[in-house]
């Protein structure tokens, strides 16, 4: 899941995570991504999410998201530009498994992904 | 505190540089090139707005070529392909990206607001009560971009 | 100006072998842009000239430099993953059973660059030493330049983003200014020295744990001879040297027998490898 409200962050996402055979489903906010996670009988692997997003930013999801144990298999990655010490703490004290900040380069990641085994060995950038 | 002396132009420029390294410049080869140039014209531009410790507001700024060649970029399209909603988009992304880099920068406790972006000249908007405190002015294939950060002004009390 | 198709294919070999990365033809612009600077740091009147110099009378700094300007933001912490792991599951356990009474750990990044290894090296130390426990590494790099980088410590946000997991971003690093400096806690146990590992080594105390990887590529046979000849006399009898994905000591120096290391391999001298070590079958 693709959770961002710039669809030009989406996109690049997108294009990203097919290369790892990825299929990308997206949301504009948390909320958004919360109702598409309800009427979905296959959770998905991975979410990338930003912070900053109208409606439920980024944290509030992955607090909601980890307090649901149907979507316990999830892996959360915070993809955004908060890059304070102190935030990269919040995310990961609120659940998140790793994060990205804002800007990164294709390789990073994709090596952001690969410490998290979500990398099918070959995959290249 | 003067929030210059925090963020310096280099930081600026460095932020700036690593958003083209990532998205609009990854092979290294079409640079933003900084001029100085205070005096180019540009035709759109996107703001973010700090808030909490520190108020101001970043500004990104650009003509609507280099707005459309930065879309081009981040969707992978055609220039001439690329639409309004998708410009503003991209606008809004990039103030949002320096925006929130800066915002590390600067004592704990401030908040970004979400990106305004305006298919006008910077020259349009008015931020009332604020002054200009740092610019990057340079050119990305000829085109104009700049980015400029903006302090508010409390009435009465003097610049740090 | 442009690379002419010898020159094109010559760097791209060099950084196929090197840095495993593919440069497509059509990509001359882009080698001669990253090259222009690094033809001027050597004095050359043009990149033609510098490729023509090096080609000519091949030099190793040189070549590490072309590399260096075509894979910048390339470099990545905890490098190939799979030695670092090797050193949390096989190797430390194993020298912390032999090093009781001193516990105490040297380790060599050899060729240190701008000190990623390092201090990937100092992290996990940190993280698989028990209490008690103390550790020194030492960094070493033939470019004062990059000494003095590995040093400050201090590294960009689109580096730190690489390779580097969050909690350990968090808890080893602070940020200063746009960018993030290895924390005091941990780079007081990391130093380093200018050194050539070509010529004749100081004689400092062996180090438990070597890694040398992705230099020897750089280097003629005879060179990879002594440069190991020389490594060899710094590595503690039953130490541990690590050598590149894509290197090895076999065929030529015989001196060294490759072991496994969990997923990957590594080096000790032969003639004192303990019974009770994985052998390579």
């Amino acid at each position: 899941m693709v959770i961002d409200d710039s669809r030009a962050m989406r996109m690049i996402l997108k294009r990203i995570v097919a290369k790892l055979n990825f299929e990308a489903i997206e949301a504009g906010d948390g909320q958004e991504a919360l109702d598409l996670l309800a009427t979905m009988t296959e959770v998905p692997e991975l979410a990338l999410i930003d912070w900053n997003m109208p409606n439920m930013n980024g944290l509030e999801f992955v607090t909601k998201v980890r307090a649901e144990p149907r979507l316990r298999e999830m892996t959360l990655v915070m993809v955004t530009t908060e890059s304070e010490q102190s935030q990269i703490v919040r995310a990961l004290a609120a659940g998140a498994h790793e994060y990205v900040i804002k800007p990164f380069t294709e390789g990073a990641m994709i090596e952001k992904l690969a410490l998290l085994g979500l990398v099918p060995t070959g995959a290249n950038s | 505190m003067s929030v210059e002396t925090v963020v310096t132009q280099d930081d600026l420029a460095e932020m700036v540089e690593q958003v083209w390294v990532s998205y609009l410049d990854p092979e290294g080869v079409s640079p933003l090139v900084l001029t100085g140039d205070e005096k180019q014209a540009t035709e759109v531009h996107s703001t973010v707005s700090i808030t909490g410790t520190w108020h101001g507001h970043l500004v990104y700024a650009c003509s609507l070529q280099a707005a459309k060649k930065a879309a081009a970029a981040f969707l992978a399209m055609e220039e001439d392909e690329v639409g309004q909603e998708d410009t503003s988009d991209v606008l809004g992304e990039l103030a949002n990206i320096v925006g929130g880099n800066v915002k590390a920068m600067l004592p704990a406790g401030c908040f970004l607001s979400l990106p305004t972006v305006v298919l006008a000249p910077d020259t349009a908007s008015y931020y009332p009560a604020a002054e200009q405190i740092s610019g990057l002015y340079g050119v990305w294939d000829g085109q104009p971009i700049s980015i400029t950060m903006w302090q508010s002004v409390k009435q009465g009390e003097a610049s740090a | 100006m442009t690379l002419s198709q010898a020159d094109f294919a010559f760097v791209s070999t060099l950084v196929r072998r090197e840095a495993a990365i593919v440069l497509a033809p059509g990509k001359e612009y882009l080698v001669e842009a990253r090259l222009i600077p690094v033809a001027r740091q050597v004095g050359a009147a043009s990149v033609n000239e510098f490729l023509a110099n090096l080609q000519r009378k091949p030099n190793p700094d040189d070549q590490r430099r072309i590399i260096d300007a075509l894979t910048t933001n390339e470099t990545s912490w905890f490098r190939d993953r799979e030695p670092f792991t090797a050193l949390t599951d096989v190797v430390l356990p194993e020298l912390v059973k032999s090093r009781g009474s001193a516990r105490k750990l040297r380790l060599w990044s050899a060729a240190s660059s701008s000190g990623q290894e390092a201090y990937s090296l100092a992290i996990t130390l940190q993280e698989a030493l028990p209490a008690g426990w103390s550790y020194e590494i030492m960094g070493s790099d033939i470019s004062t330049e990059m000494i003095k980088r590995a040093e400050q410590a201090e590294y960009s946000q689109v580096e730190v983003n690489r390779g580097l997991p969050a909690t350990q971003l968090v808890q080893y690093f602070e940020r200063v200014g746009a960018h993030w400096r290895v924390a005091p806690h941990l780079r007081r146990n990391v130093s380093f020295k200018h050194m050539n590992l070509t010529a004749p080594l100081p004689s400092i105390p062996q180090f438990d744990v070597i890694f040398l990887r992705n230099v020897l590529i750089y280097f003629d046979v005879a060179t990879k001879k002594s440069v190991l000849r020389n490594v060899a006399r710094l590595l503690r009898p039953d130490g541990w040297l690590f050598l590149g994905a894509a290197e090895t000591t076999i065929g030529i120096d015989d001196n060294y027998e490759r072991v496994a290391a969990g997923r990957t391999s590594a080096y000790r001298v032969r003639s004192a490898v303990p019974a009770g070590a994985a052998r390579k079958g």
